[in-house]
């Protein structure tokens, strides 16, 4: 008897995990590391003393569901419920839920930040039916329930006892089963034995009822505001050369690196607009090499893509637009960095992107080895750098011959020039159809004519790498040793 | 050594040393070819060196490397000098290496085979001579970059000047391939040479060397 109801419970956590598919762990706001129960509570001691870790606060907004729009209603107002709390989350189709318990100390007591929290709604117009409880679910439930109610965690499931089984948004079908069962309060269900319960019901209501309890944590989705700066400015006159845009760009960029810096967030891609008389607008896309909010960086890179910029028309206006906001590694600043020398000003992704904004991305570029015995394809470049940090990693360097610093794009024929080092065979890709069968030299470059007809061909006497198709018997030359 | 010749000319005061020191047309070779207090980076070989001041490459400058081949060993005689100022910082402050408009593709086996590292190294193909010089400039004064190496068909003093006030603020050793009909005209770069074919080996001719002795270098087998 006793292993079958572990294993409805089991099943019950299972199903509770499953029909919360949107939780993640690491949202979760250090919930108790709970030990999940091997016996049913039912064999704990009554009100088992569980000090509560986190305190929640429910408002449900009873006008919302009508809206059509709650969703992006409901997110307008978790901004305001941020400048209570960090964790604000939504509970569709029209209610928040706030973890306060750090809050609490801030505003004083609990009561004085219920009662503040209850009159941001006030002060939107908003009714609302507030509640705080230790558990999400308790909280909703009694905010459902209406009538502002502060419950701590030792009457937790007396107080639970009297709100009605509708406040529990359960379906319709559950309800009316349980109304069949003459059952119309919490109180009344949670006196039925739970077998039987996830049995009729389904196990969710019994995970409901644990997560309502604070038994089981009910990790939840925090809302994330999802912001990018958006600044505009409109000039008195039309501006016609680009040098005035860059001084008037100066002030939007400070604002920009502002507000960056405030939310401890950085931007990767930038977008100025350029509104004219007429027309559409110009649109300067700026990419960033890495994650930043400074603004030196800011104003460097579309500094860069200003100057080469031909203005179609006079500009009435521009608007600065950031990219999506992501989290800034944290990385030490050196304080010194000023002090030290004319050697440390710039920063290598700074460096990198100065160059890519001028040249073009595919103008910049690194190198890196691939295992692979063809000579042409045992390298290519690459465009992703590692910007930040450089691990040394030793590279495997086989003690093959020698190997030419410049490799000609084609392998270009010439005649049998003279050896100084080789053969070095080379024979390989037969399973991709680019199969290569030569004999690698190194020779020197016979007098007369250059081999091909490009003017910065290696001239007489200089160092090649060559090789003789073993089939045709024909030399090429490959590379150059410079 | 210079005293000794200054007081024969002028026995007549003390005090009158301080003035001839003091004209700009008297260059005191002593001072010149004292050590730099710049750290310097070996050419890998020793005649080179020999005839460097300090005994290397010298950083923080402007070499101006007079060619018209390639494949005369041209690069390989930065090649250890690269390696050596790569490894002189670890982490995510190692320098970089930029090579600016290279003749041919920089074959990366090579490179490793050298010892370079290759995610510390940047190529950039620019496509007029200007962008070049300009990202050449750019990378030499930005500091994070130890040596800039730079081909270009040509170019004018002025570039050259600026070429050669961004490596001093950057710190970085620039280098800049040139073809060698350039040899006559005037260039600000610190150290100049001429790389020419010869038999066996390439010739290697110093142009101009601040703090030492212009002449040809006999290299040995390359």
């Amino acid at each position: 008897m006793k292993s079958r109801a572990a294993k409805s419970r089991t099943a019950d956590l299972f199903a509770a995990a499953e029909r919360r598919a949107e939780i993640s762990p690491a949202l979760i706001p250090l919930a108790q590391p709970a030990p999940i129960p091997l016996a049913p509570p039912q064999a704990r001691k009554p009100h088992a003393p569980l000090r509560p870790k986190q305190l929640w606060y429910a408002a449900v907004f009873p006008d919302m569901s009508a809206l059509e729009s709650s969703g992006a209603a409901l997110q307008k107002l978790c901004l305001h419920a941020h400048s209570f709390t960090s964790f604000v989350s939504i509970e569709p189709p029209n209610a928040l839920l706030l973890e306060i318990k750090g809050s609490v100390k801030l505003f004083g007591s609990l009561q004085q930040l219920h009662a503040d929290l209850d009159d941001c709604w006030r002060r939107l117009m908003l009714p609302a039916h507030t509640a705080v409880a230790p558990s999400t679910l308790a909280a909703l439930w009694l905010a459902r329930a209406g009538g502002a109610s502060q419950i701590e965690d030792t009457d937790l499931p007396s107080r639970l006892a009297k709100v009605p089984i509708a406040c529990t948004a359960w379906d319709i079908e559950r309800l009316q089963t349980l109304r069949a069962m003459g059952v119309t309060s919490l109180g009344e269900l949670m006196r039925l034995p739970r077998a039987g319960i996830a049995r009729r019901l389904g196990p969710a209501v019994v995970g409901d009822l644990d997560i309502a309890l604070a038994r089981q944590p009910a990790p939840r989705r925090a809302f994330v505001r999802r912001e990018r700066f958006r600044e505009r400015c409109d000039f008195e006159t039309e501006i016609e050369h680009v040098a005035y845009l860059e001084k008037a760009l100066e002030p939007l960029i400070e604002r920009c690196a502002r507000f960056l810096r405030r939310r401890q967030a950085g931007i990767q891609a930038l977008q100025l607009k350029l509104t004219h008389r007429a027309g559409p607008a110009t649109r300067v896309q700026a990419g960033l090499a890495s994650i930043t909010s400074e603004r030196r960086r800011l104003s460097d890179v579309l500094c860069q893509k200003l100057t080469r910029l031909e203005l179609r028309a006079p500009v009435r206006g521009m608007e600065l637009i950031s990219g999506s906001l992501r989290g800034l590694s944290a990385s030490s600043l050196d304080v010194f960095a000023g002090f030290t020398g004319a050697g440390s000003r710039d920063s290598a992704p700074q460096l990198v992107e100065r160059l890519r904004a001028r040249l073009g991305e595919e103008a910049v570029y690194g190198v890196c080895l691939i295992a692979e015995h063809r000579p042409e394809a045992a390298w290519r470049r690459v465009h992703e750098l590692h910007l930040t940090a450089a691990a040394r990693v030793a590279e495997e360097i086989s003690d093959q011959l020698p190997r030419p610093v410049w490799l000609l794009n084609e392998p270009l024929p010439l005649p049998k020039p003279e050896i100084l080092q080789g053969p070095e065979r080379i024979e390989s890709g037969w399973w991709d159809g680019k199969g290569v069968a030569r004999d690698y030299y190194i020779a020197r470059q016979p007098a007369g004519r250059p081999p091909g007809e490009g003017q910065d061909g290696p001239g007489h006497g200089a160092r090649l790498w060559v090789f003789q198709e073993r089939r045709s018997k024909r030399w090429y030359v490959h590379g150059v040793f410079a | 050594m210079s005293c000794v010749v200054v007081k024969t000319w002028m026995p007549r005061e003390e005090s009158l040393l301080a003035d001839v020191l003091a004209d700009a047309r008297v260059w005191k070779l002593k001072d010149a070819s004292a050590a730099p207090a710049r750290p310097v980076w070996s050419t890998g070989k020793s005649s080179l060196d020999a005839r460097l001041p300090g005994g290397g490459w010298p950083t923080a400058s402007l070499i101006e490397v007079l060619l018209d081949d390639t494949g005369l060993g041209e690069v390989q005689l930065f090649l250890p000098a690269l390696v050596a100022c790569q490894a002189s910082r670890h982490g995510s402050d190692a320098p970089w290496l930029v090579w600016i408009a290279p003749p041919h593709e920089p074959y990366a086996p090579a490179l490793a085979q050298s010892g370079i590292e290759l995610k510390r190294l940047l190529v950039v193909r620019p496509t007029t001579a200007t962008e070049a010089l300009w990202a050449a400039e750019q990378a030499l004064s930005s500091g994070v970059c130890a040596a800039v190496l730079l081909w270009l068909k040509g170019t004018d003093d002025r570039w050259l000047r600026r070429l050669k006030l961004a490596a001093e603020a950057g710190g970085s050793l620039g280098v800049l391939f040139r073809p060698e009909k350039h040899r006559f005209e005037a260039s600000p770069a610190n150290l100049r040479i001429v790389i020419s074919r010869g038999e066996p080996c390439a010739r290697v001719d110093l142009l101009k060397v601040q703090g030492g002795r212009p002449g040809p270098v006999d290299l040995g087998e390359p």
